[in-house]
């Protein structure tokens, strides 16, 4: 048996309920805390990565935090640490302690959530046991087959198999635990003249193709070549599911939330009730949603619903938690971030599908612009939704409804609200990817036609 | 520590790795943010643990764990290995290292007051004290302080003969206020944007900030930018000041002289750079003014350290010389790769959890000469823009776009008129060919940027910048079609 092996046998999952509850139980009831809630997370991950057909770096790793949360009164502090033995979790809790009596009273501190009001929420376990146990020879062999599937080009990307569990346990009753894993595949080819790219992710490893993302990349690659100057400006495009999941991520972290709202930085504020898209537009936040990867709580233990912050093309609701809810007026959505500072956070962001296949979308263009994917995306003005960002990996003349020559990157800077407000066709297949940072989460999003997209500058080259 | 180090070592060599490492670190961090009178999060956190990494057959491994006893430090170090020995079934090159002394040391940061030993109360109340006074203000919608502190220590070995024990103290704060009005937002900071200035150093550096005296003016001008005219898109003399020079360093110079983009290891998720090798001595990245180090050597710095996360001793290094590319950011194996003697000692991983991978220490902008008031007095016509607030550049690190908080017009070497939402976009060789003027020693000052990622998994580390403001002439403000 190999140590991998061995790791695997001595407990599949990074994190049992019973562990959990075992450390949890040494500081539940500390003297002098009003409320005490810990979250625990815990995770495996291998990631193995490669460039110039090469594998380049090789990690296994072992993580775990336990996130004490501690009330005196209106008074609130919180202290992290890595080990869970008793006398850790003491010396946390007691610096959280001690921190919240030097604190000040907070009037907006909600208390923290009971669990007679919220119950238990359902474990989803988005878990796959086979993809929990993937061995570092395994994920070289999947390397293996993508340098081989890109043969000619130069590849570079990531294999990585990981597995999560989180558990909440509070004062007030609350105890929640879900697990998950997740497989993914990132590979970029550069035949030295252009590059493409193709990414697939699941929660099971066995439903990650990736062969078929590396062909994909090496397509595109291949039909890049010979890219020629366009000029920039505001041209109709066919916007493939990695460039639509970006522009969606940075919507929903640009405002999709209460703490925005109540701070204005959100569209919601000045937009809620208001047509803000196109009417065939639902983006929900969904953890259930078919693809989705996450956990079914929040960082309070609340069960986190299906908020649909865009319903047909209008600006309903943001998500929230208990504070900023009460604040609103409303309940709360089960979105705690775990960061008062941060707030609620949609992090399983889903654009619904539509009726269009993709050749359809692309028919329906009769001269406009092919964007894989972008680049270094960031958010330039949160209420009016203005992002900035580049095109990458194959961007494509459309001509008479059919994709023509390539053509170099350009940056756009553009209000995805306007953008959602011209979409002209939504594809009918969907796509789930993980985050690009971080492993929390995860969005799912269909390729879209839009009527007008505004790019301002192109890359010198 | 070094006990479970050392069988990990041992365990790793005798398992058949030519060459093997361990690191062992344990961090103490601090986090406090204050909006307003109410404190809204105030945090604690500590993390120990250990990585192992390992060449075998040629090819890298790596294993971590939190678990901090010796069957573990076994276990991590045999997992390394049979990680190494996955790698070698894909690979047809071997990793080749530069050789790098063995160093058996102790260093740590030069701390005045330890900022774990300053009470939370005093903390708070200073935060309190500024946000509140921010919030006096008309027009602003709340004043908000933060306060990070972090403890470090690392103990690194290696088969090599390395015994490094190494603790870095890094201290920021910084306040900002946030005015809104009918769809619009502003946002005024100081000393700087995203959670303020970070130094090496300890609670000196928070006390001799100042926070509470530029509160007023903070929020002043973040309700005084509501009603201000748009900056416009043309093209003309920009002069920046020290804050956003230093994200203009990071990203355009920073970036893309790391060693491991230019030879294509980060392609697939940072990118690559417009550099490359055979550009070093050649390529001109600036005009006659620019002159940039790479240096883990200057006082103060969020990359300032004696020995760097694969045991090589820190460096100064000229990267960019009277404009000319004459250096990169390496690490031992990617110095082998292109033929050079010695790792320049600029590999870093966040925590004890990941692998070390080239991470800019402080990238700086060397002085040149005159005051900020010289800068100005050459400028019939042009635009002032101050601390950063936006970036975005592509993945060859040469089309940029970056937005600052604040601007005002120059009108015959003068300050203007306040101008909202600046931004600026150029090509990174052709922007640093048009500095006429970097200001002299007396502007000039080590920023922290506390939050750089890079790497899959992704780590965020701190790196440093000095800088003084600039001028470049030509340049296209607003958004250039």
């Amino acid at each position: 048996m190999s140590p991998s092996e061995q790791a695997v046998a001595a407990g599949e999952l990074p994190l049992s309920q019973d562990e959990a509850e075992h450390a949890a139980g040494a500081i539940l009831d500390i003297a002098g805390a009003d409320g005490v809630e810990v979250v625990v997370a815990a995770s495996r991950s291998g990631v193995t990565r490669f460039a110039n057909s090469q594998i380049i770096q090789n990690t296994v790793r072992s993580e775990l935090r336990a996130y004490v949360r501690i009330a005196v009164g209106q008074k609130l502090a919180s202290a992290t640490t890595n080990q869970l033995d008793a006398a850790h979790m003491q010396k946390a809790a007691n610096q959280a302690l001690e921190a919240a009596r030097a604190s000040r009273e907070d009037p907006d501190f909600p208390g923290l959530p009971e669990a007679r009001e919220f119950g238990s929420a359902p474990a989803l376990m988005r878990y796959d046991a086979l993809t929990a146990v993937a061995t570092p020879a395994q994920r070289a062999d999947a390397v293996a087959a993508i340098l081989r599937a890109t043969e000619g080009a130069s590849a570079a990307g990531v294999f990585e198999t990981s597995s999560h569990a989180y558990a909440l346990l509070s004062s007030t009753g609350m105890r929640c635990y879900d697990a998950f894993t997740r497989g993914v595949m990132t590979c970029l080819a550069d035949n030295g003249d252009a590059t493409g790219w193709g990414e697939d992710s699941s929660h099971a490893l066995a439903d990650v193709d990736y062969e078929e993302g590396a062909r994909r990349a090496l397509d595109k690659a291949q039909e890049g070549r010979g890219a020629i100057d366009m000029d920039p400006g505001t041209y109709r495009v066919v916007l493939e599911p990695p460039a639509v999941a970006m522009l969606i991520d940075y919507l929903s972290y640009a405002g999709f939330g209460a703490k925005q709202v109540l701070e204005g930085e959100s569209f919601l504020e000045a937009l809620a009730g208001q047509q803000v898209a196109d009417p065939a537009v639902t983006i929900a936040d969904d953890v259930a949603y078919p693809g989705s990867v996450g956990i079914g709580f929040d960082f309070e233990g609340v069960p986190r619903r299906r908020v649909a912050v865009i319903d047909k093309g209008v600006a309903t609701g943001p998500v929230s938690d208990t504070r900023t809810a009460r604040k609103l007026g409303g309940a709360t959505t089960g979105h705690f971030s775990g960061s008062d500072e941060f707030g609620p956070y949609a992090g399983n962001v889903v654009l619904e599908a539509g009726d269009r296949s993709d050749e359809e979308l692309l028919g329906s263009v009769d001269d406009g612009l092919l964007v894989t994917r972008f680049h270094y995306v960031n958010v330039l003005d949160r209420p009016e939704t203005l992002l900035t960002g580049m095109t990458r990996d194959g961007t494509f003349r459309i001509r008479k409804g059919e994709r023509a020559e390539p053509v170099h990157n350009f940056r756009f800077t553009q209000s995805v609200l306007k953008a959602l407000a011209s979409v002209e066709g939504i594809g009918r297949d969907l796509r789930a990817f993980a985050p690009e940072f971080g492993s929390f989460g995860s969005t799912v999003a269909p390729s879209l036609a839009v009527g007008e997209f505004r790019f301002t500058s192109r890359t010198s080259h | 520590m070094d006990d479970l180090l050392n069988e990990a070592l041992d365990a790793a060599t005798a398992s058949g790795a030519s060459y093997a490492d361990a690191r062992g670190v344990d961090i103490d961090a601090e986090s406090l943010t204050v909006k307003g009178p109410r404190v809204e999060a105030l945090d604690r956190s500590s993390s120990v643990g250990f990585g192992v990494r390992v060449v075998v057959d040629g090819a890298w491994g790596f294993a971590a764990s939190p678990r901090l006893d010796r069957d573990e430090a076994s276990r991590v170090a045999l997992t390394a290995v049979e990680v190494a020995r996955a790698s070698a079934t894909a690979n047809t090159n071997l990793v080749e290292l530069v050789p790098e002394p063995a160093h058996r040391a102790t260093w740590s940061t030069p701390v005045d007051i330890d900022p774990f030993e300053v009470p939370t109360e005093k903390k708070v109340a200073l935060l309190a004290s500024a946000a509140e006074e921010m919030e006096k203000v008309p027009g602003v919608r709340f004043g908000r302080g933060s306060m990070d502190l972090l403890k470090q220590r690392t103990w690194f070995v290696s088969s090599e003969g390395s015994d490094i024990d190494q603790t870095i103290v890094h201290s920021g704060t910084g306040i900002d206020a946030v005015a809104v009005s009918e769809g619009d937002l502003q946002q005024r900071s100081f000393p700087g944007s995203f959670r303020g200035h970070f130094e090496a150093g300890g609670y000196e550096i928070v006390e001799g900030l100042e926070l509470v005296e530029n509160s007023q003016r903070t929020a002043e001008e973040a309700v005084a930018l509501l009603q201000a005219p748009e900056c416009p898109s043309t093209s003309t003399t920009l002069v920046l000041d020290g804050h956003q020079v230093m994200l203009q360093v990071h990203e355009s110079v920073g970036h893309p002289t790391e060693l491991d983009r230019i030879l294509g290891m980060e392609a697939a998720f940072a990118g690559t750079s417009f550099v490359g090798i055979g550009d070093l001595g050649h390529l001109r990245y600036g005009s006659e003014l620019v002159n940039i180090t790479s240096d883990a050597t200057v006082e103060g710095g969020l990359g300032t350290y004696a020995y760097d996360d694969e045991g090589v001793a820190a460096q100064r290094v000229n990267l960019v010389t009277d404009g000319i590319l004459t250096g990169f950011q390496t690490s031992r194996e990617t110095a082998a790769a292109i033929g050079a003697d010695r790792s320049n000692g600029t590999m870093r991983a966040e925590g004890w959890e990941n692998f070390a991978l080239i991470r800019m220490p402080n990238i700086n902008l060397l002085p040149g000469e005159g005051s900020f008031e010289d800068l100005l007095a050459d400028v019939d016509e042009g635009i002032y823009m101050a601390t950063n607030k936006s970036w975005s550049i592509d993945d060859k690190r040469k089309n940029f776009q970056f937005g600052c908080e604040i601007a005002w017009e120059i009108k015959n070497g003068r300050i203007g008129r306040m101008l909202k939402n600046p931004r600026y976009t150029g090509i990174t060789p052709v922007f640093w060919g048009s500095c006429d003027q970097v200001a002299g020693p007396e502007e000039w000052k080590v920023w922290g940027t506390p939050n750089c990622g890079k790497g899959q998994p992704g780590q965020t580390m701190r790196v440093g910048h000095g800088t003084s403001p600039a001028r470049f002439r030509n340049v296209s403000t607003g958004f250039a079609q």
